[in-house]
């Protein structure tokens, strides 16, 4: 553990902040409308212009929608890491807790209703994510404490329920299915501003966790070792539980449930720079933003005008590497 | 272990969820209000002509029947709307909980909905003649003949497949006069439509289905079909056939002059113009954007000549006015 503190974290944040600002410029570079480098260089430096088609393409269409994904993929991967070390199981993915079938569960009643698309849809998934946190949250309370297994078990019961009411309102409403299937398979397509700012609304929930790093780091050893090491275990459990599910019901309210970011980009980092969370939270969040990034990039491109999943992408992209990884680790 | 503290925890987590439970049951179970009563009497068939009569459906079926149908199960509510426009209401002895027109069928005795049908209970109804929709419905066909029902497919792909239907199942339910003349309806209206934009250019159109994510019709689709007859080109024919996703950069780089919106089956699409950036697009600019109920134009049935007509007026809105 001392030995993790003093190892410098610099160096690993700024490769992957490189990483980061790459994807991040291939992404904006690149889209279906093929916009020359010449003119994506040149709507950077004008900035946007009103009633300019071309320039409504960079500033309305891609940039809202790259931005969406960068900060979707952070907020899952930070998720992804408290979670997983929360309840030390590898398995854990921010979807585990309930709060998005919870989120689900609100969009799929805001489709049925047939509220416009935005904000409604998007609301109701955030209550329906945050009522979902309120449930598990109370469920695994005892004596004032938190139960990590009640916590878990739980979030994965509620999950179930969930989702099966989505798929009794799916059956009822089948008229709506198509559009209630396509929320829940998750999509950065016809994501704007509006959806920027909801997602920008979890910029400090993915920093608060940095400054819990050490006591992360602790209570990987047990939450009994942690009291002794004079850790306030209840305090940073419950703040970390509850900024790993306001991250996730936010990355799920705008973007539906997209799987593999926050199970894989986590455990992709910690065999890249270790376990220390004072280069694993800040490496996730920039990878994961890159990661969401690169996948949204090749589902609008790949086989345009039409649009693959994001999710599969994740999916095809993040599964090799993290094998390929997973077999170098062991290797070294 | 568990103490009174956990227990009363445990049970207000149970409480809520139950309580929520109970509210979207009541969300859910809305819907299905109305299907209490099964088995409705159906008339014997009226015009009884002599020999078998066959015809070929959607999927290229031969599909024979000794005589006319007597008792019709429809599984979708375009098949409903055929058979009443048809004057074929009568033999109707259940439908889909979808089935919202004409107004005689929403009173009919439901088999379910469009996408579960349940085949037990179609084969309560005793049908001699299911009307069946191509796609997720394929997998019953060989289940409902197994029982000795005959299945005719509604699958059509062009707005003239939706009149050889209508003309086929006139055929199996004796009611040919009348399917002729709502089919002569359907010609009369594309017949017009295509006078009227005889010598128009081709309007590029794009036609949303969806919004998040955007979808479009593309090519195959009936809808695709009855852009062209009115003197549009559809934009989302370049994606491939049925109804595929559609990039938004794609959209705007084409800038399509005329912009459809679809109402009803996939929820409203809210103000279009109002939408991020969207002001740039020619259609909002020269205030070409429109919505267009659903049932219009992608429900294949005798309505779509209306629709046929609704969309001349928005892609060609001189040619319209002129007649």
């Amino acid at each position: 553990m001392t030995r993790l503190a003093r190892t410098s974290v610099w160096p690993g944040i700024a490769l992957s902040a490189g990483v980061f600002v790459a994807c991040l410029l291939v992404s904006l570079a690149f889209g279906p409308a093929s916009l020359s480098l010449g003119e994506v260089w040149h709507f950077v430096t004008t900035g946007p212009v009103r009633g300019d088609l071309p320039n409504a393409i960079f500033w309305q269409i891609r940039l809202p929608r790259v931005l969406v994904a960068c900060l979707v993929g952070a907020e899952l991967a930070v998720a992804g890491v408290i979670l997983q070390d929360l309840f030390l199981n590898p398995l854990t993915d921010p979807y585990v807790t309930g709060v998005s079938s919870g989120a689900a569960l609100g969009a799929t009643i805001g489709i049925v209703l047939h509220l416009s698309n935005l904000p409604w849809t998007t609301v109701l998934a955030l209550i329906g994510g945050f009522a979902t946190l309120g449930i598990v949250w109370m469920a695994a309370r005892r004596r004032g404490r938190i139960d990590i297994f009640v916590l878990l078990l739980a979030g994965v019961t509620i999950s179930y329920l969930a989702s099966a009411l989505v798929t009794v309102l799916m059956i009822r409403a089948n008229q709506d299915m198509y559009a209630i299937v396509y929320w829940l398979m998750g999509s950065f397509s016809g994501r704007g501003w509006p959806d920027v700012e909801i997602a920008l609304v979890a910029v400090p929930f993915m920093i608060a966790p940095l400054f819990f790093a050490k006591e992360m780091d602790i209570l990987l050893q047990g939450e009994k070792r942690a009291l002794e090491l004079g850790v306030e275990v209840e305090r940073t459990k419950r703040v970390l539980l509850v900024t790993a599910g306001v991250l996730t019901a936010i990355a799920v309210s705008v973007s539906g449930i997209i799987g593999f970011v926050g199970l894989v980009v986590p455990h992709i980092v910690r065999l890249l720079v270790g376990p220390g969370h004072r280069s694993l939270l800040p490496v996730s969040l920039l990878l994961g933003a890159s990661m969401m990034a690169v996948a949204d990039l090749l589902s609008r491109t790949v086989i345009a005008p039409n649009e693959i999943p994001v999710g599969v992408v994740t999916t095809f992209v993040g599964a090799p590497l993290f094998v390929y990884l997973l077999r170098r680790g062991r290797k070294g | 272990m568990s103490t009174t503290r956990t227990r009363r925890g445990l049970a207000a987590a149970t409480i809520l969820t139950v309580l929520i439970l109970a509210a979207f049951g009541a969300v859910a179970l809305t819907g299905c209000g109305s299907d209490a009563s099964t088995g409705g009497e159906a008339s014997p068939a009226a015009s009884a002509s002599s020999g078998p009569i066959t015809v070929t459906d959607g999927t290229g079926t031969a599909v024979t029947m000794d005589q006319p149908a007597a008792r019709i199960v429809s599984l979708a509510p375009a098949n409903t709307e055929i058979a009443y426009a048809i004057g074929a209401g009568d033999k109707m002895v259940a439908g889909t909980s979808y089935d919202d027109y004409p107004e005689e069928a929403t009173s009919l005795p439901k088999i379910g909905d469009f996408a579960t049908p349940n085949v037990e209970k179609i084969a309560s109804f005793e049908p001699d003649l299911v009307l069946a929709a191509g796609g997720i419905q394929d997998k019953l066909r060989s289940k409902l003949e197994g029982l000795g029902m005959k299945v005719y497919v509604v699958d059509p792909k062009t707005y003239d497949g939706v009149m050889t239907d209508i003309t086929n199942l006139g055929q199996l339910t004796g009611s040919t006069v009348q399917a002729q003349q709502v089919a002569d309806t359907m010609q009369k209206a594309k017949d017009d439509v295509q006078a009227q934009v005889a010598s128009a250019a081709k309007v590029a159109t794009f036609l949303e289905i969806y919004s998040k994510p955007l979808m479009t019709a593309g090519g195959e689709t009936f809808i695709d079909d009855m852009i062209a007859l009115a003197g549009g080109t559809n934009l989302g024919a370049t994606a491939g056939p049925g109804f595929p996703t559609f990039s938004t950069e794609v959209l705007f780089k084409n800038d399509p002059a005329v912009y459809i919106a679809d109402s009803g089956s996939m929820g409203k699409p809210g103000d279009i113009s109002k939408r991020a950036g969207f002001d740039v697009l020619t259609a909002v600019k020269d205030g070409h954007v429109y919505v267009i109920e659903d049932s219009l134009i992608a429900r294949p049935g005798p309505r779509l000549a209306q629709g046929l007509q609704e969309l001349v007026k928005m892609i060609h809105p001189e040619a319209s006015a002129a007649q």
